[in-house]
């Protein structure tokens, strides 16, 4: 709401320069937006916000101004010098629709239309508004002077000499100010001649039929009260927002209709435009002002401060409330056009406001228990910590994707009934896909070759009742291009399924879980089929892994292959298992490296397996130091070397029981088909 | 006198040491020294060892002398060989160190450098400052109703204040949404609050507008605090509020409160942290105004606990005996101050380029 402080100045002494003005209104809730200077003018700009309607006109600003610094507020002169045959004659006002307009009011002027007067042109102008003729503009200027839209009807023009407030029937039509013909709904409100003819658009935008032109000679000047549901409602139906509207949506003043009507007529004749005919024409009643009980202790209570009562008093009294009684318990009512102060908190509020929230000391409330980070965000934070220092970068990408691009993630999805676009038009089943690989892809159109993120947050899943769908938090990584490591130590090759087997695993034995079982069946359809698989902990399914499939990657027009990996965060918090201390061994261990050629079909875990049931208890530890896959070895075999190492609690072991073991485990792979190349 | 046997075995301890002092220091390894060793003072072939040998012949009373004077030349010639060979060493054990030396000026073997997210960092500053004040940090779901998002926060069906967090619905039926501000949470919390009407936390989480422009982000970061308990004051809100940015972006910057409007506050207050760009003078940053918008903050309307007591069907929190205050800031914006990013947009889109620039 812009403001010359010319104008304000009218209706209340302002002890302050402009910029100081803007300041002190800011802190009682009348955010300055804005400071412009225009000749020897200043024009504020506040950012008045959408319950303080009351203050979007000048008296309004004055009114804040006035209480803020003590002084008296002044309103506008509105006495009406009257002539000619009453008004009612030639007008008549109904109202069909108490529901849409609970007080319509009219007036009749007669007037010579044409240009208005130099200084009413430049305030206009100062305040953005364009002028237009001598009355349209008298109309805008009472208008930001007193927050009361009104509208002028060429009576002559009217199809019939009344106007009625009705709901408009599905169907109607009615071309507005804009040029735009508009087929109504029954959301609509309209101001209607008397025969029926749709005439406006009620508190929203007038019609163009009867609008006021150089020949206009004849008034009917419309002030009314209209509902603020019904009038946000008419106007989003034609995603319109008007001066008009924007007040009457928020709840306009009932009684500044008769206000204004007075006020415009009083300057008409001051301004010599015409005269006035005698009376006002109405229909309706003004809404009797609302009453609340106010405690003025509990004002001191929530403010923790003892406000002094005439305080109290003098802020009200100000701002246009009655108040009544004393004591602990007063009986106050509401200006009307207060509309947004219904119940005690709201006078509560106003008191502070201008009491102030500096004359408020600061304190702290005491803790009454300690503070606390719940095990989920610590856990999510250890599993950033850990990704963040085995190199991977954390991103957060839009929770919001193209449905199309993860089809293959989930049968069943979260759709957006309003999406921006098709990008964004459900909500992410899966973390990584496609999340991170559209990530790598922008990446890689950089230029950049090494990419390793990682993100932690939630898939989205439908609900099997069709309610809030399950937010299950995961984290999840992808690795792609050469091993920024690599630098020094010859390696070149690019990211692998191994690289990413190993991130996971020591993801997962560092957050103090068991460690996961590799399946290489069951992985979703856009990863590589023989380089994927899916992971369990226990009987719980808790992500997959696996490198992207070459055909979804050669959609993604990716250039270096990626791998990637997503597990759900909460079976691993929950599997965490207790550290306990197991005594150091007394007696050494005994080591060997064995080195097996794998029959195809033989996994590393099904060799383990057999390795480990032959050998018995005392091999303690197997680790796969080497593979070799290549001319040395026949086709669809590999060598593997592994790292054994025996040991027993109680005793040293001797020679002839390693090599027992050892000789067990050895045919125990004969058998199944391993060739043992070699035990060192 | 020619054939006086000392005089003889003195002239050729002279000649011995005549010739190892010129071989000592043309030995330049440790064969040449075991050689000069063996030629001198060899158990066996020795030269000084013969003439040791040699003193038998000498009369009784020149054998003494004679005899010291060849132990003095052989723990010389000893002394001589080990000094040598003491420097040989350190020659060789310099030579080597030398022939070790690397070029400090090359970059070493990269250990992994990956990060968090700038936006992470900053979350959990806020909650780290919360937690340490006493609160619990608490985390809502992401999708919303219609209850908790608008409706218990005092905006009802076509109430203005909505115009401003235009919303992401989800297809079907439920009204189901996409929150628009962590708010929904404080809702959430007390009606599932195992200890009403104590509360204390802050719900840190992702929010949703439908905004589409350079200067919003569909989705962003939001934490939300409430404090509910008997006796809680717009005063404990200013100093709860002052002390929190104090820590958060150091105590030299002031903190400003102005009265403001939110359908779920009554009285509102914003908060205002003296420009950390300017320091108060005006920036483009402060739109020359010297003060930044941080955060918005109120007492709880009781409108608020009456939607949440209806929901509970009891007086859980009942107006009369109890008072709160919630606040809400973007962790967004706190980011984009703390490090001078001027694009909400950059946040989210996982460019390597901007996300190296932040150390974990
Ligand atoms: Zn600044």
């Amino acid at each position: 709401m812009k403001a010359p402080i010319s104008w304000l100045r009218e209706y209340v002494d302002v002890p302050v320069e402009a910029e100081q003005l803007g300041q002190d209104l800011t802190k009682v809730g009348l955010e300055l937006g804005g400071l412009e200077r225009v000749g020897d003018d200043v024009v504020l700009d506040f950012e008045v916000t959408t319950n303080r309607v009351d203050c979007m006109n000048v008296v309004g600003l004055a009114r804040e101004t006035a209480v803020r610094y003590g002084k008296p507020l002044r309103r506008p002169a509105a006495d009406v010098a009257e002539s000619g045959a009453p008004a009612s004659e030639v007008l008549s006002v109904a109202i069909d629709a108490p529901d849409l307009c609970p007080y319509f009011a009219a007036r009749v002027l007669e007037v010579k239309i044409g240009p208005s007067p130099d200084w009413l042109r430049a305030r206009l102008e100062a305040v953005g508004v364009r002028a237009i003729n001598n009355l349209v503009d008298l109309t805008n200027y009472v208008m930001l002077e007193t927050g009361q839209p009104s509208h002028a009807f060429d009576l002559e023009r009217l199809p019939a000499p009344g106007l009625r407030a009705r709901w408009a029937k599905p169907g109607e039509k009615l071309r507005t100010l804009d040029g735009v013909e508009r087929e109504l709904s029954a959301k609509n409100g309209l101001v209607a001649a008397s025969d029926g003819t749709p005439l406006a658009l009620a508190g929203v935008m007038g019609g163009g039929d009867s609008e006021v032109h150089d020949g206009t000679r004849l008034i009917a000047l419309e002030a009314a009260y209209w509902n603020p549901l019904a009038t946000r409602r008419s106007a989003r139906s034609h995603s319109l927002h008007t001066e008009a509207s924007h007040r009457f949506e928020r709840g306009a003043d009932p009684a500044a209709t008769r206000f204004a009507l007075d006020r415009i007529a009083h300057l008409v004749v001051k301004l010599g435009i015409g005269s006035v005919r005698p009376g006002i024409v109405t229909a309706g009643a003004i809404p009797a002002a609302r009453h609340v009980v106010y405690h003025p202790q509990r004002t001191n209570r929530l403010l923790g401060v003892r406000v002094p009562e005439g305080e109290h008093r003098r802020v009200l009294v100000g701002l246009g409330f009655g108040v009544e009684g004393g004591g602990g318990s007063w009986g106050v009512s509401v200006p009307t056009w207060r509309g947004d102060v219904g119940s005690e908190i709201d006078v509560v509020e106003e008191v502070a406001r201008h009491f102030g929230v500096d004359n408020v000391p600061a304190t702290t409330p005491p803790a009454s228990r300690p503070g606390r980070l719940r095990d989920d965000a610590r856990f999510a934070r250890r599993v950033r910590e850990l990704l963040a220092g085995a190199g991977l970068h954390e991103v957060i990408s839009l929770s919001m994707v193209s449905d199309a691009a993860q089809r293959g993630v989930a049968d069943a999805r979260v759709r957006l009934a309003n999406p921006l676009s098709e990008e964004g038009d459900a909500l992410r089943a899966s973390v990584a896909f496609p999340g991170l690989v559209q990530a790598l892809q922008l990446n890689q159109r950089q230029g950049r070759r090494d990419v390793r993120l990682f993100e932690v947050g939630a898939a989205f899943l439908p609900a099997a009742d069709g309610g809030r769908p399950r937010e299950v938090r995961r984290v999840a990584l992808l690795v792609s291009g050469p091993d920024p490591q690599a630098r020094w130590s010859g390696r070149r090759e690019g990211a692998d399924f191994a690289e990413l087997k190993g991130l996971v695993d020591g993801l997962v034995e560092s957050l103090g879980a068991p460690a996961p079982t590799w399946e290489a069946e069951g992985a979703p359809g856009f990863l590589h089929p023989g380089q994927s698989a899916r992971l369990r902990l226990g009987d719980a399914a808790i992500g997959w892994a696996g490198a992207l499939h070459p055909d979804v990657a050669a959609g993604f027009d990716l250039r270096d292959a990626a791998c990637l990996a997503e597990l759900d965060l909460a079976p691993l918090l929950a599997a965490r298992a207790a550290v306990r201390f197991a005594p150091l061994p007394k007696f050494p261990a005994v080591s060997r490296d064995l080195s097996v050629v794998c029959p195809p079909g033989l996994s590393a875990a099904g060799l383990e397996s057999i390795i480990r049931g032959a050998a018995g208890p005392t091999l303690r530890h197997v680790a796969f130091v080497d593979r070799y896959a290549g001319p040395q070895v026949k086709a669809g075999h590999v060598s593997l070397t592994l790292s054994l190492r025996f040991s027993d609690p109680d005793r040293t072991l001797v020679g002839d029981e390693v090599q027992r073991a050892l000789e067990a485990a050895v045919q125990a792979l004969a058998a199944a088909g391993a060739e043992v190349r070699g035990v060192a | 006198m020619a054939d006086d046997p000392t005089r003889q075995l003195e002239e050729r301890a002279r000649a011995a040491r005549a010739e190892f002092d010129a071989a000592v220091s043309a030995a330049t390894d440790a064969a040449a020294l075991q050689a000069l060793r063996d030629r001198f003072v060899g158990r066996k072939a020795g030269l000084v060892t013969a003439l040791m040998k040699d003193l038998g012949q000498l009369p009784a009373e020149a054998r003494k002398a004679a005899g010291a004077s060849l132990n003095a030349l052989k723990q010389a010639i000893e002394g001589a060989l080990e000094e040598r060979q003491a420097a040989l060493a350190a020659g060789e054990r310099e030579a080597r160190l030398q022939a070790e030396r690397v070029d400090v000026t090359l970059p070493g073997r990269p250990i992994p450098q990956g990060g968090r997210h700038p936006l992470t960092t900053v979350r959990e500053d806020l909650e780290d400052i919360f937690v340490a004040m006493g609160y619990e940090v608490y985390d809502g779901p992401e999708v919303e109703d219609d209850y908790h998002c608008f409706e218990a926060l005092n905006m009802p069906a076509d109430h203005p204040a909505r115009d401003m967090q235009d919303t992401f619905y989800l297809e079907g039926p439920g009204g189901l949404l996409l929150r628009t501000h962590t708010s929904a949470t404080q809702i959430r919390y007390m009606v599932e609050n195992e200890r009403p009407p104590e509360v204390r936390i802050i719900c840190p989480g992702k929010v949703y507008r439908r905004d589409d422009d350079i200067t919003h982000s569909p989705m962003f970061q939001q934490i939300e605090g409430l404090v509910v308990g008997k006796g809680i004051t717009l005063g404990d809100l200013k100093g709860t509020i002052e002390v929190f940015l104090h820590r958060l972006f150091g105590p030299q910057y002031p903190v400003r409160f102005r009265h403001s409007y939110f359908p779920y506050t009554e009285p509102s207050v914003e908060a205002d942290l003296g420009c950390i760009n300017c320091g108060g003078s005006g920036c483009r940053i402060c739109k020359q105004t010297g003060w930044l918008e941080i955060l918005g903050s109120g007492m709880v309307n009781p409108a608020v606990f009456e939607a949440v007591n209806r929901r509970l069907g009891r007086n859980a929190y009942d107006p009369e005996q109890v008072t709160g205050f919630a606040f809400g800031l973007g962790i967004d914006r706190v980011a984009m101050l703390r490090y001078g990013i001027d694009h909400i947009r950059l946040l989210y889109q996982s460019d390597l380029r901007f996300l190296e620039q932040f150390p974990r």
